[in-house]
């Protein structure tokens, strides 16, 4: 057969792109079980690390829920809502991990420089100060906007608080280094100042669902302590009582 | 070929095809291509590396595809054919890479993709696998490969020890050498941005001609 008639042709490229079709579907249909379980272990990963216990066990840990945008619980998936975090957002879905110990762990999500930045902050019991925090993106220029996946730039957040008194101030990335002494601030990065810019605004939206809940935790967190502090004077009361005796 | 006898696998010819790209026939610095990924990949050492590999391994396998399938190719399709070979060859790279190194393949994001845009890629294809046998098409793939890494991990190498004062990511400046804890150093930001990568490449351009007198222009 004419090898550059029409018809050759033609056949040429069918059959050329069936091959291809099938050997890619057999390919990403036999991948996409591992690469499923790696997507889903490195978010488990990740908000086992914003607590700095990466030595956990998830599953024993870590109880996930979601909560709606009044902070009451809501039935759902909560690994499908991270697969599509702004949309669960813009939904009032938002996903919640709550760790044994009292302390609890947001998603966030943003948009960087070049595309978007997410992340994982863990509040203390006290639903105000940082615990830790995660920070990924997916083409933040290497060793500028990337740094924010760094643990050196991680590890400035923690111990900063994002409530001052009862108002909502997140933590901002600023420009210049952070002022001494001031807990709502970290240093931005050199040379990564939009990136810096998207951290803070991702910061300040995505924390800004969960006011409802963080309020309600607090208020637990504090009615617990009157509920100690109570439970304490009774007992010195007790003792009182018996010393008299 | 005219001889019939069978030629060993590393013959001196064979070898030429393996050892030739690295240095007197290097595609980043003699033939001026895959310059593109070399200033975006470079800034460290680790995403250079398995960058490099990445592209070795797509180079070597389309120049052994297209090599075998040379005889039946229409001409008039056959960039066509080169593409389609190569990108479904990228994407296998891509999906491997996600199974089995997920962080590494976070790394390198978007430019795994982009090896699909590589010219050293389809120039191999167009120059060579198309003339030759599958055996001296898959060296000349490795090969080249190689010449183009060895490019990429030198300029990854000085921007990553200048730039950010680390290589792999392992500290190598002492921290007491930096301005902020008393000392005098402080890493050159410029080295981060792809210009530097440009300018490193051509000092090396500069060096390789100036020791092969042979690639001179008269």
């Amino acid at each position: 057969m004419n090898k550059e008639s029409n018809v050759y042709i033609i056949i040429y490229s069918t059959v050329m792109v069936v091959i291809v079709a099938v050997l890619l579907a057999v390919a990403a249909l036999s991948l996409k079980d591992r690469q499923d379980a790696n997507i889903l272990n490195e978010k488990k990963s990740a908000i086992l690390a914003s607590l700095g216990a990466a030595d956990q066990n998830y599953d024993e840990f870590i109880n996930a829920y979601a909560v709606n945008a009044e902070g009451e619980k809501i039935e759902g998936d909560v690994f499908v809502m991270l697969q599509d975090l702004k949309g669960s957002f813009e939904q009032g879905q938002y996903p919640v991990f709550e760790a044994q110990d009292g302390r609890v762990v947001l998603p966030i999500t943003g948009t960087g420089l070049w595309g978007p930045i997410w992340g994982y902050i863990a509040l203390e019991s006290d639903m105000n100060t940082v615990a830790g925090i995660v920070l990924d993106h997916s083409g933040e220029t290497p060793g500028l906007g990337a740094e924010i996946a760094t643990p050196a730039h991680q590890a400035m957040y923690k111990g900063k608080q994002i409530f001052e008194g009862d108002e909502f101030v997140s933590v901002t990335l600023k420009k210049g280094g952070a002022s001494e002494g001031n807990t709502h601030e970290v240093d931005a990065i050199s040379g990564g100042t939009k990136t810096s810019d998207g951290v803070s605004a991702m910061l300040k939206n995505s924390l800004e669902n969960y006011l409802p809940l963080l309020g309600a935790k607090k208020g637990a967190a504090a009615a617990e302590e009157v509920v100690a502090e109570v439970e304490e004077t009774e007992e010195s009361n007790v003792q009182n009582v018996e010393e008299n005796e | 070929m005219s001889n019939t006898e069978k030629e060993p696998l590393f013959s001196a010819k064979n070898m030429k095809y393996l050892t030739g790209p690295f240095s007197a026939n290097n595609p980043v610095i003699v033939q001026i291509l895959g310059i593109c990924s070399a200033l975006a990949v470079t800034v460290q050492v680790k995403p250079a590396l398995v960058m490099s590999l990445s592209v070795m391994v797509v180079t070597a396998f389309s120049n052994l595809v297209m090599s075998l399938l040379r005889k039946g190719i229409p001409s008039r399709i056959r960039i066509i054919v080169q593409l389609v070979v190569i990108a479904a060859l990228v994407i296998l790279v891509d999906q491997v890479l996600k199974a089995f190194v997920y962080d590494v393949s976070k790394q390198l994001s978007v430019y795994v993709g982009l090896i699909i845009t590589n010219c050293i890629i389809m120039g191999r294809v167009e120059a060579f696998a198309l003339g030759n046998k599958p055996w001296a098409s898959f060296l000349d793939g490795i090969g080249n490969g190689l010449g183009y890494g060895v490019i990429l991990v030198t300029v990854a190498f000085f921007r990553e020890l200048f730039g950010s004062g680390s290589i792999f990511g392992y500290q190598i400046i002492p921290d007491s050498w930096y301005v902020a804890n008393g000392g005098f150093y402080a890493n050159n930001g410029l080295m981060l941005f792809p210009p530097m990568a440009l300018i490193l490449v051509g000092c090396i351009i500069w060096a390789h001609r100036s020791y092969n007198k042979d690639l001179q222009e008269k």
